[in-house]
């Protein structure tokens, strides 16, 4: 069996991401449940996200479209006690406990897929474009495929760093010369697993080469940019650090420059400065990442 | 009591307890600056994310730490009113890296660039630097001594 087959096998049992469930457990079992508290919480974290979509999209609480944002999954699921289902049934025994490959602290992988989804979303308002309200989800979700990649990318770390520093390799790409699957392609095929919409799959699995998907998603623009913002930024840097590349396609197709660059920077992390209690709840002990 | 204060991004502390140690993770293209005294045993450190504050005026006067220019300036201020001495203080600096083979997103250069003409201008130099690249650096301040620990990578080196 290769590495990636492996890699794929080890995906299917995958049926949950590991979130701060237990603080939206805590919450949901409350005398008075705090929606608006349940669903700040929900909204911020990729892995809470990610279940929630998940048993929206294949119940037939939703619509005909696809529910494509934590917000509007909220709104199908008012009630406490279908969100106590979701939380309760969303949330299985295959936990993947550390993502010790990319040296990240459960936190810092929470405060890294927020700057992204935050990056991606600030950068369409500065360059003032119309885009769906799912692209924070998609920001949010974009480095999910890390968490079950992680405990390969220990093993094969060093030589992956070899393949970075000494052949000049972008981190993705070392993975997938030593794994023969990268983080945003596993993260694709998982979601996809999970019944999540093309949408939000296609985004995750090209944010980090999008030049390779074949058509136009403004989405997929705005998140691999997000994205790099992010790792400029610093927050949650892991051990990839930042050794990605950057689309000079996307930046040309979006318009780019510098000034604009700077203005999202600093409208980020004053926005990341109001989350910061979200952070910290979520970096406690019960927090299973 | 000793302490160990932690900067955040666009952030400054400063501590006038030899016992101290300060802080500032996870430096992308943003860039630490150290400024310690070394008889007065005072310093601060400032983790600034943009190179001038010149991009946003609004966002500077409600935090000069943002910014490289304004940001360190205002670091030396708090620093020589605490009983530094303008003329002893020694400057170092960390992070400024770039995203890989990218020119348009080279906000780490810029920035390494305003603090060069910061001190330039003011007649200071720069003891020593850990910057550019593509690795993520944490920087440490101790305050006894003004030892400056950059770590990056699981390894760490004194700056």
């Amino acid at each position: 069996m290769s590495r990636r087959d492996e890699i794929l096998a080890a995906c299917e049992k995958v049926v949950a991401m590991p979130t701060c469930v237990r603080k939206a457990g805590s919450l949901l079992d409350g005398p008075e449940t705090d929606l608006a508290r349940l669903g700040r919480i929900i909204e911020h974290d990729p892995g809470l996200t990610a279940n929630l979509l998940k048993v929206v999209n294949a119940s037939d609480l939703a619509s005909d479209r696809p529910v494509l944002t934590a917000h509007a999954a909220l709104d199908v699921l008012r009630s406490p006690e279908v969100l106590r289902f979701f939380i309760s049934t969303g949330v299985a025994p295959y936990y993947v406990h550390v993502i010790a490959g990319y040296d990240q602290a459960p936190s810092q992988f929470l405060q890294h897929s927020t700057t992204v989804a935050i990056a991606s979303r600030e950068l369409a308002a500065a360059l003032k474009l119309d885009v769906p309200d799912y692209v924070y989800t998609a920001g949010l979700l974009s480095g999910i495929g890390k968490l079950l990649l992680g405990a390969y990318v220990q093993v094969d770390l060093r030589e992956i760093l070899r393949l970075v520093f000494d052949e000049g390799m972008a981190f993705d790409r070392a993975e997938e010369r030593m794994l023969g699957i990268n983080h945003a392609e596993l993260g694709g095929i998982i979601l996809e697993r999970w019944g999540l919409p093309d949408a939000l799959t296609r985004v995750v699995c090209h944010h980090l080469r999008p030049d390779e998907y074949d058509g136009r998603d403004v989405v997929l623009d705005l998140v691999h940019v997000g994205n790099v913002l992010a790792k400029m930024i610093g927050v949650g840097l892991g051990a990839d650090g930042l050794n990605y590349e950057v689309s000079p396609r996307v930046v040309e197709r979006l318009g780019i420059t510098s000034p604009v660059l700077d203005s999202v920077s600093a409208e980020v992390v004053v926005e990341l400065q109001s989350l910061w209690d979200l952070f910290l709840e979520c970096s406690d002990d019960f927090c299973n990442l | 009591m000793n302490n160990t204060f932690v900067v955040g991004i666009s952030d400054m502390k400063l501590s006038t307890n030899p016992g101290d140690v300060i802080v500032t993770y996870s430096l992308g293209s943003c860039l630490g600056v150290t400024v310690y005294d070394p008889r007065a045993r005072i310093g601060g450190m400032v983790h600034c994310l943009l190179p001038s504050a010149a991009a946003a005026r609004e966002k500077a006067r409600a935090n000069p730490f943002m910014f490289v220019n304004t940001g360190v300036a205002m670091t030396v201020r708090r620093l020589v009113d605490l009983g530094a001495d303008k003329d002893r203080l020694v400057f170092k600096a960390a992070g400024g890296a770039n995203m890989r083979k990218d020119r348009i997103f080279d906000t780490g250069v810029r920035n390494f660039k305003a603090l060069m003409k910061l001190l330039d201008r003011n007649g200071r130099r720069l003891t020593a630097k850990d910057v550019g690249g593509t690795i993520p650096r944490t920087l440490f301040l101790y305050l006894d001594t003004g030892r400056v620990v950059v770590r990056s990578l699981g390894k760490e080196s004194d700056l």
